[in-house]
């Protein structure tokens, strides 16, 4: 799977402000069916490690601050 | 059950976090327990419905969505009547979920709240759990000054399918509300008296489009349906295709073989979903009148029509053969 190299640039951006991640949260990256998401070793906020989303959405939808936002591109919408 | 994947054992480690100053680690905490699948978590979190952090209370309403009974109804009951909005809506959600009749003891109080919102809420609860004394309550909501209320009362009403209540649905035919009537014809769908069947009926004129659809749709699934077979065929004149489309539907399950004719003139309309079903009715009737439609839409641009219209010429074909034998 091809690394995300820039956070903006990738599918699903997470807002670190509402992230809490560093506080132990998982949900995001265990509902990922593609295993793509990570918690940063830098700033314990989740992120987009690997940019193979299938836009399925539970990342966003069970994200229990409202932290995940998914990009779905026009043409998918 | 607990998820193979993971453990969370330890109650007395999350009760710990529980009490964190962080609202952030009290929410990492209530995620943890309600997936525990524990029944032992209910208690844990039940005692997190005070908590000062509304976005906290919210998480305490979602992970007592993941338990079912009494114990997790009574507190999800408190966060229903909480003044923050996001935690009533994720506690009435929960409740939604529950299927134990005995959770229905500490939600019917609720029926009676000051609150629209709460008594909405607690009527979309008991709905699921079938209890044969929310009748009384649910019939007294219908009088109820919010539409919406008196949908969610329809609701427990329709799921209890008790003919006693057919008198009191076939009145909210004129509620001034659509959606209640709305409602109100698609409760009537499981009664086996006849008033119930001229009340869908007689929906099928009504001004709202959305009532037309679902009386179009009840006749199809009402023992009773075949007495409106005609009222159906002229709703395949109707302004909208997603009336038309239902009576379709009914008029096929009910193997209307007089609706060939009509159900034909709809394979050529401009919504493919239409001509879809107006094909697959034709083969659920089986008339070979109906061939000659069949063959006009052999080649239709959609691939599912085609598929529908080639199912249905086998239909005809079997039911043929079978004759001939």
């Amino acid at each position: 799977m091809p690394l995300a190299t820039y956070q903006t640039s990738v599918p699903v951006v997470v807002d670190d402000a509402k992230c809490i991640a560093d506080k132990g949260c998982t949900v995001c990256v265990d509902v990922c069916p593609l295993d793509v998401l990570r918690i940063s070793d830098m700033t314990g906020k989740a992120y987009m490690a690997y940019d193979e989303c299938w836009y399925c959405m539970p990342c966003e939808a069970d994200c229990p601050t409202g932290a995940v936002t998914v990009n779905i591109p026009y043409l998918l919408r | 059950m607990a998820s193979p994947f993971e453990s969370y054992d330890d109650l007395e480690d999350a009760d710990e976090r529980l009490q964190a100053a962080d609202p952030a680690e009290r929410r990492v905490a209530i995620i943890a327990l309600g997936h525990s699948g524990d029944p032992a978590a209910i208690g844990h979190l039940a005692r997190m419905v005070d908590d000062p952090d509304a976005g906290v209370r919210q998480q305490v309403a979602m992970a007592l969505g993941e338990f079912d009974g009494p114990e997790a109804a009574a507190a999800l009951v408190k966060l229903l009547v909480d003044p923050e909005r996001i935690v009533a809506a994720a506690a009435a959600d929960s409740l939604a979920e529950f299927k134990d009749p005995a959770s229905a003891d500490v939600i019917l109080p609720l029926v009676k709240h000051s609150h629209a919102f709460v008594r909405m809420g607690a009527l979309r609860a008991l709905k699921e759990l079938r209890r044969k004394d929310t009748l009384k309550p649910a019939l007294e909501a219908l009088q109820d000054g919010d539409a919406a209320v008196r949908v969610q009362a329809i609701g427990v009403i329709g799921f209890l399918k008790l003919e006693e209540s057919i008198p009191a649905l076939t009145s909210l035919i004129n509620d001034p509300d659509a959606h209640v009537r709305r409602a109100a014809v698609s409760a009537l769908a499981f009664s086996h008296m006849k008033p119930a069947a001229e009340t869908i009926t007689r929906a099928l004129k009504d001004e709202d489009w959305m009532v037309r659809e679902m009386a179009a749709e009840t006749l199809g699934l009402n023992v009773n349906g075949a007495v409106a077979a005609d009222q159906l065929i002229a709703s395949l004149d109707d302004a909208f295709w997603q009336v038309r489309l239902k009576a379709v539907r009914s008029l096929g399950k009910m193997k209307i073989e007089r609706a060939v004719r009509p159900i034909g003139n709809c394979v050529t309309h401009e919504q493919a979903n239409l001509r879809k079903e107006a094909a697959a009715a034709l083969g659920e009737i089986a008339g070979a009148d109906g061939e000659p439609f069949l063959v006009m839409i052999a080649n239709d641009p959609d691939p599912d029509v085609r598929k529908n219209a080639r199912w249905a010429q086998h239909q005809i074909a079997a039911k043929k053969a079978k004759a001939g034998a």
